[in-house]
């Protein structure tokens, strides 16, 4: 896979001037949609190895179209929203969505995205055991934790709420999300558990725990470990 | 002067009010819950009065004693009271009446001051008492008085000679007529005439039957007496139902009040449930018609009886209407409706629901009508205010928009001829230094986010104070909300000179995130701007009154005549004119902090610069401890 195949479904004439050019001088293949149905379609006949679906299209709701491509494909998709759409973005990440981006974003931001989510995707099956990022090391297999090559010790829960996140390594992890891998269904609305575990587990984990540089809240709607630190 | 909670107590009130005046002294207001005695109800209705008293200039005082008369002991001797007045409700029997008296003796003696008594009549007294006991009473009453009339006139007759004996009976029929009522006067007179015959003209003193005319003497004054006891029950009777009426207009005339103070239809309602379950031992509701013909029943308190759809039942209430008289109580299923009829027509339904089920009786329709006619006017009222407050929002987001097409014509206008400005010079043929390209592009990018900040705060402000914006409070660590806001602010400026100190035991708080978060960049920023070459503090701790959270900075600070103003919208001080803001930060951090139920400030701080600070309240229950977080963890375990 040289070139990846990238499928816009956009309607904002504009936005998709942006993305085409910035895209395709990044080594990546673009097709472009202005509409849900056509995206749907072109879809099916070019399976993309990403798709950049926009959640407010003129003729289909965002959450339809993702729900009728996640019937079928495992492929990665990333939400453009507005601002203040935090309820939808939820949604469409519990329905499946791997990221997300909010209007206006700069270029740099969806490529980072873009690169993530690929990787992830390549590596679905076959994650990485041992994950590095900056000071901070995570091996998966061993169930280790290391600062500096310290060990860190971190209770059952902590763990589980480390690795839950490690497996979307630079991806946003929702509430509902995290709480569902590793709490289990009794965790479904009990959020300030992940919340004072996360505060726990920062204390242990970061520097400057009121600067938190790997485990970042996104605000309403869940957390992401950030791998970008030294890229 | 000592409060009962009776409906009546009003009338205390007002004596207690009249004295001082005349007086012009100070009164004090007391209660006394005697605990095992008092309900809920009763302590309810207590406050409500000295409330009453507190708006007459009366001192209050709620006292928790095992007996009243403690309880009045105790405060009088704490306010050095000079007299105590004390309401007395008509004793049922002689032992509540040594009871009170002996109550009053302790207080006299241990105080040391003069009781003046004030006789109420509760309502409750007068239907106290069951039909045998008046029976009873009735007739051992009877049989008294005649046998004291016997002895009376026998006496007079054989002591001085004097024949009068029908005047001594009248006079004794007299007494049981009024004492019992009409129903009690005809076998009392029938009575009387089977012992005169019995006692005087056969058996005793014969001689006295002599004098014939005794007989029609008799007669004659027992229907004389018959007369004076008709007019005497009429006057009773108009007595009773003045003394009900003025009952009923207390009665309405604290209803009015209570409704009077009632925001909402809800807190209408609930006034009402309440008022009409204390009258009539009923449960009550109003019906309010909702979407798609249905009743939103309120209070919201399960166990509302179904009822037919509005379109079927309020036709029934119309002046059109088949039914006899559209103002009578409707019957049917168990309960009871009376229209809440307002300006335009019916526009909702009192339900009531009798306790024991069956009709609502006839003679206490007027007062559910009072008590309906009331409550309409109340609904009536409490709409007025909404459609007023919605006029008023109305007018103050037209004068925003003005407000905002003046500030954002200039605002957006700026930013946007630099775009174009920048965007054109790079599209010239002839080429630029490298060095000005990246500048004018750097330049587009700045302006662009300048931009894109001023257009999201102007949305996020017009949401917020529209109302738009739902408020999801959950409970939150303080750190995270602080550390986002400060990574946030890092991302886009690199690292800030912010100080962070948070208490590791801080509680967890019930806020928005997102919101909060927002509050927190701006005020920040904020500092950051004003004072960019020294620390900006940022600290919070716990108070009883909610979480404290401080941002202070070593800036210029803020002078004191702008401390409410800096939170205006579009408000920007003179020397801050040209810096780019437009002045729509601290007024969105207002709106958040409003909306939380908190409270925001600027205050000079010691030493110089500005300290922002935000109290929120901690209201609710925080969530469960967290040993009970879910048994599956315990069984794992790491190497």
């Amino acid at each position: 896979m040289s070139q990846p195949l990238i499928l816009i479904i956009e309607d904002e004439a504009s936005l998709r001037r942006f993305l085409v050019p910035t895209l395709a001088n990044h080594d990546y293949q673009v097709l472009t949609a202005a509409s849900g149905a056509d995206g749907l379609a072109m879809a099916r006949s070019h399976n993309p190895d990403l798709i950049l679906l926009d959640l407010g299209l003129p003729d289909l709701d965002g959450g339809q179209v993702l729900e009728s491509l996640r019937q079928w494909s495992r492929k990665p998709i990333l939400i453009i929203s507005a601002r203040n759409q935090e309820q939808d973005k939820v949604r469409a990440l519990d329905l499946g969505a791997d990221d997300y981006l909010t209007k206006p974003f700069g270029a740099e931001e969806l490529l980072a995205r873009i690169r993530v989510a690929l990787r992830h995707a390549s590596h679905a099956t076959l994650e990485t055991p041992v994950l590095q990022c900056g000071a901070l090391k995570l091996d998966l297999e061993r169930r280790e934790v290391a600062m500096d090559g310290t060990p860190v010790r971190l209770t059952p829960l902590e763990y589980r709420l480390l690795e839950a996140l490690a497996q979307r390594a630079g991806k946003v992890a929702t509430h509902a999300q995290l709480l569902n891998e590793v709490w289990g269904p009794v965790g479904a609305g009990q959020t300030h558990y992940l919340r004072i575990y996360m505060g726990t587990l920062r204390r242990k984990l970061e520097p400057d725990p009121t600067r938190p540089r790997y485990l970042l809240t996104e605000p309403s709607i869940g957390y992401r470990l950030n791998i970008e630190e030294d890229q | 002067m000592a409060l009962g909670s009776e409906a009546q107590t009003l009338r205390l009130v007002h004596t207690g009010f009249r004295m001082a005046r005349e007086q012009g002294r100070p009164w004090v207001a007391v209660h006394v819950e005697v605990p095992s005695w008092e309900t809920a109800a009763e302590a309810d209705q207590a406050r409500v009065w000295l409330r009453e008293a507190q708006d007459l200039g009366a001192a209050t005082a709620w006292v928790v004693e095992t007996s009243v008369c403690d309880g009045i002991i105790e405060e009088g001797r704490r306010r050095r009271a000079s007299q105590v007045v004390m309401g007395r409700n008509r004793p049922r029997s002689p032992w509540d009446r040594l009871e009170h008296t002996r109550t009053q003796e302790a207080i006299r003696r241990s105080l040391g001051v003069r009781i003046v008594n004030l006789p109420l009549e509760s309502p409750a007294a007068e239907a106290a008492a069951p039909v045998w006991q008046d029976l009873l009473g009735m007739v051992v009453g009877s049989g008294t008085v005649l046998a004291m009339c016997c002895i009376f006139a026998s006496a007079l007759y054989v002591g001085i000679g004097f024949p009068g004996i029908p005047p001594v009976f009248a006079l004794g029929v007299g007494y049981l007529a009024h004492r019992w009522g009409r129903a009690c006067s005809i076998p009392a007179t029938l009575a009387a005439v089977l012992v005169f015959d019995f006692w005087f003209q056969h058996r005793w003193l014969p001689g006295a039957a002599e004098e014939w005319s005794n007989s029609l003497d008799l007669a004659a004054t027992l229907v004389l007496v018959q007369m004076v006891v008709f007019l005497v029950d009429r006057l009773h009777q108009e007595t009773r139902s003045l003394r009900r009426r003025e009952a009923e207009t207390l009665l309405l005339m604290v209803l009015g009040r209570a409704l009077g103070r009632c925001d909402s239809a809800r807190e209408v309602a609930a006034v009402l449930a309440e008022r009409l379950q204390g009258l009539f031992q009923a449960q009550a509701w109003v019906l309010v018609p909702g979407p798609e013909d249905t009743w939103r029943a309120l209070p919201e308190a399960p166990g509302a009886p179904s009822c037919p759809r509005p379109s079927e039942l309020l036709p029934l209430f119309s002046a059109a209407a088949t039914r006899a008289d559209p103002f009578e109580p409707l019957f049917m299923d168990g309960c009871s409706f009376v229209a809440l009829a307002g300006q335009g027509g019916a526009d909702g339904l009192l339900q009531l629901r009798l306790e024991g089920g069956g009709r609502f009786p006839q003679e206490s329709w007027g007062l559910f009508q009072s008590v309906a006619v009331q409550g309409a006017l109340a609904l009536e009222r409490v709409r007025w205010l909404e459609e007023a407050q919605q006029a008023r929002l109305d007018t103050e987001s037209e004068r925003l928009r003005n407000t905002l097409l003046g500030a954002v014509s200039h605002d957006l206008r700026t930013p946007l001829a630099a775009i174009q400005g920048a965007a054109t010079s790079l599209m010239l043929p002839e080429p630029l230094p490298e060095a000005t390209r990246m500048d004018l592009l750097a330049m587009i990018r700045e302006e662009s986010e300048r931009l894109a900040r001023l257009l999201g705060d102007l949305l996020e402000l017009t949401r917020l104070q529209s109302g738009a914006i739902r408020i999801q409070k959950e409970w939150q660590l303080l750190d995270e909300v602080v550390g986002s806001a400060v990574v946030h602010l890092e991302a886009r400026q690199g690292p800030l000179p912010i100080r962070v100190e948070l208490p590791e035991d801080l509680p967890l708080v019930p806020l928005d995130g997102a919101l909060m978060e927002q509050v927190l960049i701006n005020l920040l920023g904020n500092a950051l701007r004003h004072a960019p070459d020294s620390p900006v503090d940022l600290r919070a701790w716990e108070e009883p009154a909610g979480i404290q959270l401080e941002i202070a900075d070593r800036g210029p600070g803020i002078p004191a005549e702008f401390h409410l103003r800096v939170f205006d919208k579009f408000f920007r001080m003179p020397r801050d004119r040209k810096d780019g803001g437009v002045g729509l930060g601290l007024a969105i951090c207002g709106a958040i902090v409003k909306i939380h139920d908190g409270s925001i400030w600027v205050e000079d701080r010691p030493g110089g610069g500005a300290r922002f600070r935000i109290s929120l309240p901690l209201d609710g229950l925080p969530p469960g401890p967290l040993e009970t977080a879910p048994p599956t963890l315990t069984q794992e375990s790491l190497p």
